[in-house]
Parts: structure tokens; sequence; C-alpha cells
């Protein structure tokens, strides 16, 4: 009786011993992978596409009618604020195409009272992020770097991720996303196209710059990539 | 059953039941959803101040942003919005900007009309500079806001009349639209209007077409102008022995 140990260790508990070793192990590595593939903006930003009053589609109209997207977003190389279209730019063709059409009763609606036609915002950054249209697309970039094909779209989801890691890849050096200016709301813009690049930039076949990003970085004044990551230019 | 297999059913739910929070990253991750972005952590992600086409609940009918008063005019609308371009584009607009010296200028630009003796006629040139780049503003601004019913080359073919037309031919009834085909501005129809007059088309619309006052600036509208002039005068049809003779020979040679 007195020989034998005070406890023993009941079987089981060789393979209790492997199965917390073997969870100590992988439940921190499940959980890293949940978080980095979980809280990761690629998946909580991008995609969101809220149904709209209206089934407006930009597929049809700006793909097939290839209405340029400033007959719409009028604003967007003039202000901050890339602005969605008032009803009355519907009606400009609506009044005689289409004019009973269901699809269209919030704009007929809209139209009578009024009152805009309440679009849900779909790229929404945060309040303390300051953004400004105006100066990248006059800086050659295109629509389609920051909200994908907006062109082959028949609602209209969020494309990129717009986080702060997201702009500043391309704050830290933008020459690679550049393209001429009269070019940025050409969504099927191609650089292989060596004429119709040389008549954008007022120069021959012949003349065209070897590295296109660098040359229009330097011919419309990109500041440096100091400051454009300086936090000061986007929270201030 | 054993105690061997009671374990495995027990690790092997409880490993399929840490793939249902990877499968619904993944959803969220690669198909689109109509819930809205999600903070973790949502600071000061939306604070209460107006920024352009929010709503608000301090007026009656929740827009932010206050409708015009009639009869009034923002300050920004006329000069301040050619500003706003050449601040984006410092060497667009440096030289070609409008100065309203007085009244009468003002009248001429913002209306393209002149009093006379009470009686209002529209102007027959353009009241601004007319330089290359505003021709090629014009072009680029027509390509924008006109082509799509008149069309590139101006003739009144534009990707909107192609398709209705299409559908009619097609014998579409699901809707009697009242499409009328736009005109075609290169025709002496159009370019025997004054400067002026083509401007006020632009500017208030006509018929069947709607005004583009608050789509297109002042100076933009008369860029258009410009461009409309190139237009005809590049579509117009000559007659052969007023062509150069290097030309002449050039076509009589072509099959
Ligand atoms: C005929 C008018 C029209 C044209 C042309 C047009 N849009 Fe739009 N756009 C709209 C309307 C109306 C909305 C709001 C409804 C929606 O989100 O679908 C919108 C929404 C958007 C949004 C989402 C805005 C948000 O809430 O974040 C983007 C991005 C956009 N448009 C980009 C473009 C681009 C790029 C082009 C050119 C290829 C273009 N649009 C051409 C009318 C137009
Ligand atoms: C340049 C002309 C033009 C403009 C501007 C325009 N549309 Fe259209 N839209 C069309 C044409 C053409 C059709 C095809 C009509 C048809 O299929 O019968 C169409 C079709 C539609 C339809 C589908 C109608 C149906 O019955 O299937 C909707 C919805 C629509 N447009 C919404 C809009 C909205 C919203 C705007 C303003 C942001 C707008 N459109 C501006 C030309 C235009
Ligand atoms: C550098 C990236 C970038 C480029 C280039 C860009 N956008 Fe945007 N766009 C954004 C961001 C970011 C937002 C969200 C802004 C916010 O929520 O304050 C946005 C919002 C919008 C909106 C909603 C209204 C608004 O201003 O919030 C429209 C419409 C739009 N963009 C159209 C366009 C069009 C058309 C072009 C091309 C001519 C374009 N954008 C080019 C990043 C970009
Ligand atoms: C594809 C490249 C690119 C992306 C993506 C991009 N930017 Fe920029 N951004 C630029 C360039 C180039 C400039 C310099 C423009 C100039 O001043 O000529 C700039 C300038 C700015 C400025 C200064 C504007 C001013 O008024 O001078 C702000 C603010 C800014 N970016 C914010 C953002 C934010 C916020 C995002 C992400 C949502 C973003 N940018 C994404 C290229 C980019
Ligand atoms: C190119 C524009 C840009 C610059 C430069 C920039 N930020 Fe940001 N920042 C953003 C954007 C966009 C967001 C919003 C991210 C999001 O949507 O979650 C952000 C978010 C943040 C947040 C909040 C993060 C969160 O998830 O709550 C902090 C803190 C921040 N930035 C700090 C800085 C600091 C410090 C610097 C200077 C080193 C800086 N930022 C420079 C664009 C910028
Ligand atoms: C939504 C389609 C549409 C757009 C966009 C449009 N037009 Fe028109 N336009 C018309 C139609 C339709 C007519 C024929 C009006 C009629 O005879 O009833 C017309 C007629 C005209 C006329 C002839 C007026 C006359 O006295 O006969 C001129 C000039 C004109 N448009 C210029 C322009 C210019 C410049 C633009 C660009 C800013 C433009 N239009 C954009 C549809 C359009």
């Amino acid at each position: 009786m007195s020989d034998r140990p005070f406890f023993v260790f009941p079987r089981w508990s060789d393979t209790a011993t492997k199965i917390i070793l073997a969870a100590a192990v992988l439940i921190p590595v499940y959980l890293v992978i949940l978080l980095g593939y979980g809280a990761n903006a690629r998946t909580l930003n991008v995609n969101y596409q809220p149904i709209q009053p209206v089934a407006y589609s930009h597929a049809f109209h700006a793909g097939k009618l290839g209405i340029n997207c400033q007959y719409c977003h009028t604003d967007v190389k003039r202000a901050a604020f890339a602005a969605l279209p008032p009803t009355q730019t519907c009606i400009n063709c609506h009044a005689a195409i289409a004019p009973h059409s269901a699809a269209l009763a919030w704009i007929r609606k809209s139209y009578k009272t009024g009152m805009p036609v309440p679009w849900k915002k779909v790229n929404d950054l945060p309040d303390y992020v300051y953004f400004n249209h105006a100066a990248h697309v006059n800086a050659g970039i295109s629509c389609l770097i920051c909200h994908g094909h907006v062109n082959e779209m028949t609602q209209v989801y969020q494309a990129k991720p717009l986080n702060m890691a997201w702009c500043l890849q391309c704050h830290r050096d933008p020459a690679p996303f550049l393209r001429p200016r009269n070019e940025v709301t050409n969504l099927n813009w191609t650089p292989a196209n060596k004429t119709r690049l040389a008549k954008d930039l007022g120069l021959t076949t012949a003349t065209l710059p070897k590295n296109l990003g660098k040359y229009l970085e330097k011919r419309y004044h990109i500041p440096n990539s100091k400051l454009l990551t300086d936090c000061e230019l986007c929270h201030h | 059953m054993n105690r061997k297999a009671t374990l495995f059913f027990l690790i092997g739910s409880i490993v399929m039941a840490a793939l249902i929070p990877l499968a619904v990253i993944a959803d969220r991750r690669y198909e689109r959803t109509d819930i809205p972005r999600i903070a973790i952590i949502p600071d000061m992600d939306k604070m209460p101040y107006l920024k352009p086409e929010r709503s608000s609940d301090l007026f009656a009918d929740h827009r932010g942003m206050r409708p015009h008063i009639p009869g009034t005019m923002a300050r920004e609308d006329f000069i301040f919005d050619n500003m706003a371009e050449q601040r984006a584009h410092p060497n667009n607009w440096k030289k070609d900007h409008v100065v309203l010296s007085n009244g009468k200028q003002f009248q001429r630009v913002m209306y393209g009309q002149v009093l006379t003796n009470g009686q209002a006629s529209f102007i027959n040139h353009i009241p601004i500079p007319v330089t290359r780049r505003l021709i090629a503003r014009g072009e680029e601004q027509f390509d924008i806001f006109c082509a799509p019913c008149h069309g590139y080359n101006g003739q009144g073919n534009g990707t909107v009349n192609i398709y209705d037309s299409e559908l009619r031919a097609e014998g579409e009834s699901r809707e009697a639209g009242t499409w009328v085909q736009p005109s075609n501005l290169t025709l002496i129809g159009v370019q025997a209007l004054p400067d002026g007059g083509i401007y006020d088309v632009v500017t208030n619309g006509i018929a069947a077409m709607a005004a583009y006052k608050d789509q297109i600036p002042v100076v933009d509208r008369w860029a258009i102008v410009s461009y409309v002039r190139v237009l005809g005068l590049s579509q117009k049809k000559v007659p052969a022995y007023r062509l150069p003779a290097t030309v002449r020979t050039e076509l009589t040679n072509r099959k």
C-alpha cells in the first residue's frame, strides 16, 4: 500500500498532453490567420454594393453608350468632391427615352418634387481623412485605379480597399500609375497604342519618352514622395 | 462507441467549426454584399459635420446641401468655377480667363447678347479670345457633353441616337419614347446661327434639347461654340475648283 505513488496519471493523460500541446500551437496560428485574413481592409471594405433606389447601370450608360464620366460627374476635374448627377442630368435624355419606365419612377418623382434621389454612398472614407478628386485626376490618375472597371459594372461596388496602406502604396511612388491627363476617363486606355499616346502628349511616335511614368511625373509637377506621405496631407 | 471514435468525432467537429469563420470571411472577401464597410474600431469615422451630399437633421427636408434661392446665383458660379480650374491646371487658363470689366461685357459673356435700344440680340462673335487652347478645350468638352447625341463629328448620329434607331428598327414596342434625331450641327441651318445663338442653345436648350447651363461653365460653353464652328468648317462641302491644285491632282489620281 505504501509503495503505491500518491497520484498516478491516468493513461488518457498521454493523449491529453498531445492534444493540449497541439492546440497550444494550432490555436494561435489559427487566430493569426483569422485576424490577418478577416480584419484586413481587403475583406472589410471591398465589394460593398448597396441596393440603389434606381437600377441605374454604368455598364449600359458609360460602357455601351460610351457617355464620358464627366457628363454626369461634372465636378471631378474641378473640385475635391466628384458629385453625383442631379436629376436634371437624367432628364436630359429620359424626358424622351423610356419616359414611362417603372425603373425610372424615382427619377420622375424627384423631378416633380425637387427632392434628390436618395442614392447610397458606395466609396466612403472616414471623416478624418481629406481626399481630393481634382488633384488626382489632373495629375493623370485614372478613375480605373481607384474605382475599378466602372464601365463594366451593372451596379457600382467598391473595388479597392481605400485604406491608408493602399493610398500610401501609390503616394510612395506614383509614377507607374500615371497616364496622359485627357485619358483619365477612358477606362480602356492602354499605353500600347503609340499613335494615340503621341497625340495625347503632343509628341510624335519617334520622340515618345522611354519611361512614360517618370516623364509624366516631371511634366505634371508631381510632388516628391516625402511630401505625399506627410501625415498632414490627408489628416488635417 | 469507443473512446477513440469519440475523440476523433470531437476533434473533427472542432476543426469543422473552426472553418466556419474562415468561410464567412471568404464569402465577405470575394462576393458582393450590401453590408457597408465594417469598422472594427469606429473611432471618428462618422462625425456630425456636413460633407457634400450628406443629409442633415437641421433642416425639415433633410437636405444638407441647400437648394438655390430663386433669382440668386452663387458667387462662385461664374468667376470662381473658372478660377478653380485655373488652380487645378496652373498652366491651362492663365491667359484665357475672362475679365469682367463692366456690365456690358458681363451681358455679352453670360448671355451672348447685346442690348441696343432696349432690344436684345445675339452677338455675332465669341466675346472671349479664341485661342488654340480654347478650341482644344472645346473639342474635349464637346466630346463629353454633346457627342452622345450629336456624334463626335456633329452630324447628329451619336450613340444614343444609334441605340434609339436600333430599338425602332426592331419594332421594340415596350416604350413609346418621343426621341427626335438631334440636329446635324455641320449644316448651314446651325452654322448660319450667330455665335451668341449657338451659345444660347447650349445654355437654355431648344425644343427637344435640354439646357446645359448647370452642367457646363460659361467659358467652356464658349469653347464648345468655337468647336462647333470647327466641325462646320472642316466638313463643309467645297467646290472642287476651289481646292489647291496639289490636292486636286491627288484626289483625281486616287482610285
Ligand atoms: C449617365 C450618368 C453617369 C455617367 C456617364 C457615369 N456615372 Fe458614375 N454614377 C452615376 C450615378 C447616378 C451614380 C449613383 C448611383 C450608383 O452608385 O450607381 C454614380 C455613381 C458612381 C460611383 C460611386 C459613387 C459612390 O457613391 O461612391 C462611381 C465610383 C462612379 N459613379 C464612377 C463613374 C465613372 C468612372 C464613370 C465613367 C466611366 C461614370 N461614373 C459615369 C451616374 C453616371
Ligand atoms: C445620354 C442619354 C442618357 C442619359 C444622360 C441617361 N440615360 Fe438612362 N438610358 C438611356 C438610354 C438610351 C436607355 C435605354 C432605354 C431603353 O432600353 O429603352 C437608358 C436606360 C435607362 C434605364 C433602364 C430603363 C428601362 O426601362 O429598362 C435606367 C434605370 C436609366 N437609364 C437610368 C438613368 C439615370 C438614373 C440617369 C441619370 C443619372 C440616366 N439614365 C441618364 C440614355 C440616357
Ligand atoms: C486616387 C483615387 C481616386 C481616383 C483617381 C478617383 N476617385 Fe472617385 N473616389 C475616391 C475616393 C477615396 C472616394 C470616397 C471619397 C469620400 O468618401 O470622401 C471617391 C468617391 C467618388 C464618388 C462619390 C462622390 C464623392 O466624391 O465622394 C464619385 C462619383 C467618384 N468618386 C467618381 C470618380 C470618377 C468619375 C473618377 C475619374 C474621373 C474618380 N472618381 C477618380 C478615389 C478616387
Ligand atoms: C494611384 C496613385 C494614388 C493613389 C491610389 C492615391 N493618391 Fe493621393 N495623390 C497622388 C498624387 C500623384 C498626388 C499629387 C497630385 C498633385 O499635387 O499633383 C496626390 C495628392 C494627394 C493629396 C493632396 C491633394 C492636394 O490638395 O494637394 C491628398 C490629400 C491625397 N492625395 C490623398 C489621398 C488619399 C486619402 C488616398 C486614398 C484614398 C489617395 N490619395 C490615393 C496619387 C495617389
Ligand atoms: C495618403 C493619405 C494619408 C496619409 C499621408 C496618411 N494617412 Fe492616415 N489614414 C489615411 C486613410 C485613408 C485612413 C482611413 C483608413 C481606413 O479607412 O480605415 C487613415 C487612417 C489613419 C488612422 C486611423 C486608423 C484606424 O484604423 O483607426 C491613423 C491613426 C492614421 N491614419 C495616422 C496617420 C499618420 C500618423 C500618418 C503620417 C505618418 C498618416 N496617417 C498619413 C490616409 C492617410
Ligand atoms: C440629350 C441629347 C442631346 C445632347 C447631349 C445635346 N443635344 Fe443639341 N440637340 C438635341 C436635339 C434632340 C436637338 C433637336 C431639337 C429640335 O429640333 O427639337 C438638338 C439641337 C441642337 C442645335 C440646333 C438648334 C437649332 O436651332 O436648330 C444645336 C446648335 C445643338 N443642339 C447644339 C448642342 C451642343 C453644342 C451640345 C453640347 C453642349 C448639345 N447640342 C448636346 C439633343 C442633344
